[in-house]
């Protein structure tokens, strides 16, 4: 048989059993939010509730308190009278005693079998009356959230005019600033709305009745043993933010799951999701698998590895209930805010010195402007305008000498990009020290140098193109102007490899003697493709700084053009020949593994440190890998 | 029992994969016989020699047919070090010597004479001491059999090649049990006077009763030193046979001989001699394995000119020269104007433009499409198929696309269309698109230099018609470098033949094989023939 039969026979199979997944899981997911669902929960509801109430010990303390009560009445009825020396006169602590040891005993002897056997008793009445309490609940923090929400809107001018002053205060002192103010609200003087209070009342009553019925079942229970229970039981009933899934799996966890019918069923409808989830994955394998040789081929092997982890991952944050739009808006992000430097290594490629690994030089060079800006004092779009202006600037003048050194050097490029990177990274641990800048935001309060991390806030550039036209679609924040600003970049590369020189450029790095025997100056190809590169870097950097909030020196920027020379390998670039799409594809999936990894590798073990290790692992893991298929890997 | 033959290689025959590179071949060398061994390029003269001595390439691709004898007994020789025992020495076309060493040294290199000393007793043979004045006399011995009168102990470093070669031959004639020496082009680096001297010597080798195998291209040095000629044509044995009975004549004729028919004919034409379309005046021309030393020669507009010989002689220099691929200098007059060498630029603004024999190294940019490949010289050069915006100039696409796929269509590029990497192509579509990359500069003037090198028969006919097409009908001046001298002559209208970096002949097409023949190996054959008459009337 060939392979090409096997693979379609497993592909059928899967797609087969990925159809039974979906259609299961969507008729279960009707049934969830129909009267099964509904069902199920209920009488795990009423479980959960009974079984809350239904604490034995309570009641013999409940039963113990009714006999001490009563043995004191009898005391004073029957004994006071009589006589001390009467033979029948017993003390009035006996007979507490006493009394309330045949209590307990009764009481337990009562509820010896568990709790109350449903199936004998009507709990129609019950049940009604946990829905309708749970709707009344459901109602009141509905307001109170709306209340505090308007409070909060109300408050919040006020306390952000609070933490300005005080961080003008500090500054004035000379102390550490970091990042913007951080805006507390004193939710101290809230208090509560009428509607509140009317919804709560409202409540309060339907709670009264799920009493009533309880007391049905629980003759002993007392309006005082109610008011203990109350905040159990409204637990149980509604907590803020609640859908089947988690109702569900906190009844499952108090241990109603017995009171479930049919199990089975009630555990298909609770992952009915996750089985369409687990359907599509399949549904998707089985396509990656019919369709290999024409994916392997458009894509290479790289890139279908990647790919798939990447899909596996999404569908793990689905499975673990994870916010899979939130994280995909981190994704979004982090590709915007690192293409650029990632766009930075196609002039490199393209003009024949390879990987760019001597990124650095350009980032430093974005850094130097970046924090010109800071220390001028230049605010928002402006300030970012010139920084780029400068960093640009500086970058063209380092990156014209950093191409003669590999114009002299020829066929070493990799080891002398990656040292020269190197190098320009410990140089400038020095510059930092010493170059003439006077802002209190840069320059540590006491001794000399720059801070580790300057933090950007709404004075200078932060989340400038982030924040431009962003919109949200429920979870999802798209961040508009950073993905902008990258098409954008990544159109102008674009157009100027189409250009006469931008051909020429990419002859050079193709073939140089083919350039050469048509009489193009190899060197100065060279040079244009390295300044380029050099100065798409400048830029790369501080398009990364304002989405990330900090401006880093010292040693930061020395892995970044690892980073950035991992992702354009992932997306199909080869040292030889590189291309937008490569940037694109390699830029998220890079990032998307990455920013999806880490929360789903912390649910699969928990840990404090792991999620730290696990960066450094993956990300590191991915340059490893990417490194190895710097040959071009296996594109067919 | 003695043999009559020294070595005797019985009907060898090799393979690699699928091409038959010798078949059948034998050959049978006297003891103390001079024997020559002939061919061009390619007919295997290499391949038999890896199998005297056995080289890894030989045994690392399946071995070879037939059988080698040594005095009449059979051999089995499993290494280059084997052979060496066996008898059978080799001097090199490149020198194996170390250079910071004595003369002495290096003939006795790793067959030193020592005496024994008490650390050699304690720590063994490693430990002993030279003999240097044996060494000295033996080597005097082997150097004055040489003729050379060189002091032995001076140092290799520094000497003419010549001597270097001398103290080559001295070393391998110094080996006891020498039974057969083969001298691989051992004149090609001499001077005159030098190569005279060598074949003296190897003569007086010869009369010790060593057997010499001799391989040249020179049917000069063949006349004056061998005995006996074994000549080799495309992996065949073709003759072998006693000098004395054959002549210089017969032997260029057999050694190039007529392959079958030719693929295109052409109508015959006068010469067009209206106009010099290119003067070449002293070139030099400096391309590793390939120098031209000085080649003066025109070329008339309107014609189709051939160059052709050996490999290495020299004929892929010129057109590199002039198109400045490699460091050139000589004066060069393109219709009547000066051209400066150095950059290819300026050529190919003149407008010329060659089809270079280095179809992946030089010819193509094998990562992109055949569309970019074919537009990018005139778009460079010309500023052809570009869109200009202000002074931003864009790729204009559609007339790309329109070229490319007219070029596709007129030289018949099998591809699955014009955004097909070249790297994926065959070499017969490769060189199509090399062919289409200089129509698109729309030339006056066109080198090609192996056209048909490494494609099959189809696209060779088709690359062929397509030059004479282009030169019928556009009326394009063309210059053909080829090693195919079948090819040469079914187009061409005047071909010269290029040795050791200098211009022997311009022959016409028509002349005979024995022409071709001598003018290959470096003899005009006009002289020749006066000689010959000469030596007659005398």
């Amino acid at each position: 048989m060939t392979t090409s039969k096997v693979r379609r026979i497993i592909a059928f199979a899967l797609t087969a059993i990925a159809l039974i997944a979906i259609v299961c899981g969507i008729v279960t997911l009707i049934l969830r939010n129909g009267q099964t669902g509904e069902d199920a929960l209920q009488s795990m509801r009423l479980h959960s509730v009974i079984n809350a109430s239904g604490d034995v010990e309570t009641f013999v303390a409940i039963a113990e308190k009714q006999a001490t009560e009563a043995a004191k009445q009898e005391y004073n009825e029957k004994y006071k009278s009589l006589p001390r020396n009467d033979p029948n006169r017993i003390s009035m602590a006996e007979l507490t005693k006493m009394r309330k040891a045949e209590a307990a005993e009764a009481t337990r002897a009562m509820y010896a079998n568990s709790s109350v056997d449903l199936s004998a008793m009507d709990t129609t009445g019950l049940k009604a009356a946990l829905l309708d309490y749970a709707n009344k609940l459901k109602d009141y923090y509905d307001a109170k959230d709306e209340a505090e929400k308007a409070y909060r809107a109300t408050h919040e001018a006020e306390a952000r005019a609070k933490a300005e002053a005080e961080r003008q205060q500090k500054l004035e002192a000379g102390e550490e600033v970091i990042g913007d103010p951080v805006i507390v609200i004193d939710m101290s003087k809230f208090v509560a709305t009428d509607e509140m209070l009317e919804k709560q009342a409202i409540a309060d009553e339907a709670y009264l009745i799920v009493g009533t019925e309880l007391k049905k079942f629980y003759p002993l229970i007392d309006d005082e043993t109610l008011n203990t229970l109350k905040p159990t039981l409204s637990d149980i009933v509604f907590q803020p933010g609640d859908d089947f899934a988690l109702l569900y799996d906190r009844y499952v966890e108090k241990g109603s799951a017995v009171a479930l019918e049919n199990a089975f069923l009630a555990t298909l409808v609770r992952h009915a999701d996750d089985i369409i989830y687990a359907g599509l994955a399949l549904l998707i394998l089985a396509l990656m698998i019919l369709y290999y040789e024409t994916l392997s081929k458009k894509l290479g092997l790289p890139r279908i590895v990647l790919g798939s982890f990447f899909i596996l991952l999404c569908f793990l944050t689905l499975w673990f209930d994870l916010s899979l739009p939130a994280l995909l808006s981190n994704t979004l992000v982090r590709l915007g805010m690192n293409s650029i430097m990632v766009l930075a290594m196609v002039p490199g490629i393209q003009c024949g010195i390879s990987l760019n690994l001597g990124l650095p030089i350009g980032l430093v060079a974005g850094l130097v402007g970046g924090l010109c800006t800071i220390e001028w004092g230049i605010p928002g779009i402006a300030g970012f305008a010139v920084a780029i202006a400068i960093g640009v600037v500086i970058a063209a003048i380092a990156g014209w000498l950093y191409a003669q050194m590999l114009n002299r050097l020829k066929g070493e490029e990799m080891s002398v990009t990656t040292y020269v990177g190197f190098s320009i990274v410990s140089l400038m641990c020095i510059a930092w020290l010493v170059l003439p800048f006077n802002s209190l935001k840069l320059r540590w309060p006491m001794g000399t140098g720059l801070r580790n991390t300057v933090g950007l806030d709404s004075t200078n550039f932060k989340h400038i193109l982030d924040d431009f036209l962003s919109f949200s679609i429920g979870d999802l924040t798209i961040p508009t102007g950073a993905l902008l600003f990258m098409a954008l970049m990544c159109l102008l590369v674009w157009l100027f490899t189409r250009s006469k020189t931008g051909v020429a450029m990419a002859a050079v790095g193709n073939n140089p003697r083919f350039a050469e025997a048509t009489g193009i100056n190899v060197n100065k190809m060279r040079v244009i493709g390295t300044v380029l590169s050099t100065m798409l870097g400048a830029i790369g950097i501080l398009v990364y700084s304002q989405s990330y909030g900090f401006i880093q020196l010292y040693t930061a920027p020395r892995q970044m053009g690892f980073v950035a020379a991992s992702a354009i390998l992932i997306g199909g670039a080869t040292t030889t020949r590189g291309k937008i799409s490569n940037v694109l594809i390699g830029t998220f999936l890079f990032q998307g593994v990455l920013t999806l990894g880490m929360p789903v590798a912390n649910v699969l073990v928990p840990g404090s440190t792991f999620s730290e290790t696990l960066r450094i692992l993956i990300s590191n893991g991915i340059i490893l890998y990417a490194l190895t298929k710097s040959g071009g890997g296996s594109r067919g | 029992m003695s043999a009559d033959y020294v070595l005797e290689m019985k009907n060898i025959g090799k393979r690699y994969g699928e091409n038959t590179v010798l078949e059948g071949v034998t050959l049978q060398v006297r003891p103390g016989e001079i024997h020559a061994l002939l061919g061009e390029n390619g007919a295997g003269k290499s391949t038999l020699m890896n199998v005297l001595f056995g080289m890894p390439v030989i045994h690392t691709t399946g071995g070879f047919d037939g059988q080698v004898l040594l005095n009449g007994e059979e051999v089995h020789i499993s290494s280059p070090s084997d052979a060496m025992t066996k008898g059978i020495g080799m001097v090199h076309q490149e020198f194996m010597l170390l250079p910071g060493f004595t003369v002495t040294e290096n003939i006795k290199l790793n067959r030193e004479m020592t005496n024994r000393n008490l650390v050699s007793r304690l720590l063994g043979k490693n430990m002993e001491t030279l003999d240097m004045k044996a060494m000295s006399s033996a080597a005097r011995k082997a150097l004055d059999s040489v003729g050379m009168s060189i002091d032995e102990y001076t140092r290799v470093e520094g000497m003419p090649v010549g001597y270097m070669q001398f103290i080559e031959i001295a070393r391998e004639i110094d080996k006891t049990g020498v039974k057969v020496l083969v001298f691989d082009e051992p004149t090609a680096v001499l001077t005159e006077s030098e190569a005279e001297q060598l074949i003296r010597v190897m003569k007086a080798i010869a009369e010790t009763g060593i057997a010499i195998i001799f391989i040249t291209h020179r049917l000069d040095e063949v006349m004056e030193a061998a005995d006996a000629i074994t000549i080799l044509r495309d992996g065949h044995l073709v003759t072998s046979i006693q000098k004395k009975n054959t002549s210089i004549i017969q032997l260029a004729e057999l050694m190039i001989g007529r392959k079958g028919e030719a693929m295109v004919s052409v109508e015959s034409r006068p010469l067009p001699q209206d106009q010099v379309a290119l003067h070449v005046d002293d070139l030099y021309v400096n391309m590793p394995g390939e120098e031209v030393r000085g080649v003066s020669f025109d070329v008339f507009e309107g014609e189709i000119l051939g160059i052709g010989g050996l490999a290495g002689q020299g004929k892929l220099g010129i057109p590199n020269g002039i198109m400045s691929l490699y460091d050139s200098e000589g004066n060069v007059e393109f219709f009547g104007q000066p051209l400066k060498l150095g950059n290819a630029a300026d050529a190919l603004r003149a407008g010329m433009a060659m089809v270079s024999e280095d179809r992946k190294g030089v010819g193509l940019l094998l990562d992109q499409s055949i569309e970019d490949n074919i537009v990018f010289t005139a778009m460079q050069v010309k500023k052809e198929y570009l869109s200009f915006l202000g002074p931003i100039s864009l790729k204009n696409s559609r007339q790309i696309r329109e070229q490319a796929n007219r070029m596709i269509n007129e030289l018949d590029i099998r591809c699955f269309g014009p955004t097909q990497h070249t790297g994926t192509l065959s070499g017969g579509n490769q060189q199509k698109v090399c062919i289409a990359r200089a129509l698109t500069m729309d030339p006056k003037f066109l080198f090609v230099s192996e056209p048909t090198r490494g494609i099959d028969i189809g696209a060779k006919k088709l690359v062929l018609e397509t030059l004479v097409k282009l030169n019928r009908e556009q009326g394009m001046t063309i210059v053909m470098v080829s090693s195919e001298l079948q090819e040469l002559r079914s187009i061409c209208d005047r071909i010269m033949i290029v040795s050791e970096g200098e211009v022997v002949d311009t022959l016409s097409p028509d002349a005979s094989d024995a022409d071709f023949g001598l003018a290959m190996s470096g003899i005009k054959p006009s002289e020749h023939k006066k000689e010959a008459m000469n030596n007659d009337n005398q």
